[in-house]
C-alpha cells in the first residue's frame, strides 16, 4: 500500500472512531440551542460611534484592509519590478495580463480599452482581495469575546466585507453611473436611449422592448451587486454550519464531527475558486457593460 | 363574553404563529433546494457542452474555459438568489 493510501485510510479511521466515540459519550438526543443565533455572525455592531451612519465596525475594518493591502502590494510590486521577475512578479503579471487582455480588451474596444483599464483592474483587485482576506480569521466577534487574564480579547471569526450588501451595491452602484455616463457621452442621451432597442425591431414593437431593455438595466443593477453578496454570504454561512454551527445549533455533538470534513472541503473550494471567480465575473460584467453601452449596435 | 373570547383569540393566534414559522421552513426549503434544482441542472449542461466543444476543438481550449468560468457563476448565482430570499424570509 503506497503511503498517500495509508494516511487517507488513517483519516477515514479517525472520522468512523471519532463518529462512534461521540456518540457513545454524548448519546444521540438533540438539544435545541435558542441561545445562539447564526445570524448574528453577520452583524455588524459599531465599535466608535461616530455621527450618522458613520459608525466604524468591522465591515468597515475589514473594507479598510483590503483597500490597503490592494494599494500596497501592487505599488510595492511595481516599482522592484525586475527584467528577471520572481515568482511574485511572474504572477502579478499573469494577473495583469489576465485583466488586460482578458477582462478589458476582450469585451470593449482598444480606444475604451486603455481608458477603463485601470478601473476594472483595480475592481477586480478590491474585490479579490476583499473576499480572500474574508477567509482568514480575524479578532472581530465582539459578540463572544474571550477573556484571558483580565484582558477582553475578540474571539476570532471570518467575515468579508463583501459579504454585507451595501459593499457589493455601492460598487454596482459606480459601474451603473460610469457605463450610463459613458453611452450618453458618447451617443447624446436620444442616441443611447434609442441604441437600448435591438437591432432589427420595427414599428409598434420598439416601445415595449424598450421598456423592458430600460428596466433590464436596473435589473443589472441588482443581480451584480446580490450575485457576489449572495456567493460569499452563503459560502460564509455554509462553512459556518459545516465546521460546527449546526452541531451548536441543535445541541447534538456528533454532527460536529460528522460535518467538519465537509467544512474544510468547501472552506478549501471557496478560497480556491468561488474568492477567484466572483472577483472574475464582477469585473467581466463591469466591462461588458462598459463596452455594449458605448458599441455601435446593440 | 371577553373571558369566553379571550382564550379562544390567543389559541387562534398561536396556531397563526406556528403556521408562519412553518412557512418559513417552507421558504427556506423551496428557496434553496428548488433553487439548487435549476442550478444543478444549467451548471451541468453547461460542463457538458464544454466537455462537447473542446473534444471538438481542442485548440480553442483557453477561450472556452474562460466562456465556461462566465456561465457557470452566472448559473451558480440563480442559485444563491433563491437561497438568499429563504434565508430573508427566516431569518428577518
Amino acid at each position: 500500500m503506497s503511503k498517500r493510501n495509508k494516511i487517507l485510510l488513517g483519516l477515514a479511521g479517525v472520522y468512523f472512531i471519532g463518529i462512534t466515540v461521540i456518540i457513545a459519550i454524548f448519546g444521540f438526543t438533540r438539544r435545541d440551542n435558542e441561545e445562539f443565533a447564526p445570524q448574528n455572525e453577520f452583524k455588524t455592531d459599531p465599535w466608535i460611534d461616530l455621527p450618522g451612519p458613520l459608525d466604524f465596525n468591522k465591515a468597515v475594518m475589514y473594507l479598510l484592509i483590503a483597500g490597503i493591502l490592494t494599494v500596497l502590494s501592487m505599488v510595492y510590486i511595481a516599482n522592484r519590478m525586475q527584467a528577471r521577475p520572481n515568482r511574485v512578479q511572474t504572477a502579478v503579471e499573469t494577473l495583469f495580463a489576465l485583466m488586460r487582455d482578458n477582462i478589458t480588451h476582450g469585451n470593449m474596444d482598444d480606444k475604451m480599452a486603455r481608458k477603463w483599464f485601470p478601473f476594472i483592474g483595480t475592481l477586480f483587485l478590491f474585490i479579490w482581495f476583499s473576499n480572500l482576506i474574508g477567509y482568514i480569521p480575524l479578532p472581530t466577534n465582539t459578540e463572544h469575546p474571550i477573556h484571558i487574564g483580565g484582558l477582553e480579547i475578540p474571539a476570532f471569526a471570518i467575515y468579508a466585507a463583501t459579504a454585507n450588501i451595501s459593499v457589493p451595491l455601492v460598487l454596482a452602484l459606480v459601474v451603473f453611473i460610469a457605463y450610463n455616463f459613458e453611452g450618453i457621452r458618447v451617443k447624446g442621451l436620444r442616441g443611447y436611449l434609442a441604441s437600448l432597442i435591438p437591432q432589427g425591431i420595427t414599428g409598434f414593437a420598439r416601445v415595449p422592448i424598450f421598456a423592458l431593455e430600460f428596466l433590464s438595466n436596473f435589473m443589472r443593477l441588482l443581480s451584480l451587486s446580490v450575485r457576489l453578496f449572495a456567493n460569499i454570504l452563503a459560502g460564509h454561512l455554509i462553512i459556518l454550519f459545516m465546521s460546527g454551527g449546526l452541531a451548536v445549533l441543535l445541541g447534538l455533538e456528533v454532527l460536529g464531527v460528522f460535518t467538519l470534513p465537509f467544512g474544510v472541503a468547501l472552506f478549501l473550494f471557496e478560497v480556491g475558486l468561488v474568492a477567484t471567480l466572483q472577483a472574475f465575473i464582477f469585473a467581466t460584467l463591469s466591462a461588458i457593460y462598459l463596452g455594449g453601452a458605448v458599441a455601435e449596435s446593440h | 363574553m371577553l373571558d369566553l373570547l379571550l382564550p379562544l383569540i390567543t389559541t387562534v393566534f398561536a396556531q397563526a404563529d406556528a403556521g408562519a414559522d412553518a412557512g418559513r421552513a417552507i421558504a427556506l426549503g423551496v428557496g434553496g433546494g428548488l433553487g439548487a434544482v435549476g442550478a444543478g441542472v444549467g451548471i451541468g449542461i453547461i460542463f457538458g457542452k464544454v466537455i462537447e466543444s473542446v473534444t471538438r476543438q481542442p485548440e480553442m481550449r483557453d477561450e472556452i474555459t474562460s466562456i465556461q468560468w462566465l456561465g457557470f457563476a452566472l448559473t451558480e448565482a440563480c442559485f444563491f438568489y433563491g437561497l438568499v430570499a429563504g434565508l430573508i424570509a427566516f431569518f428577518l
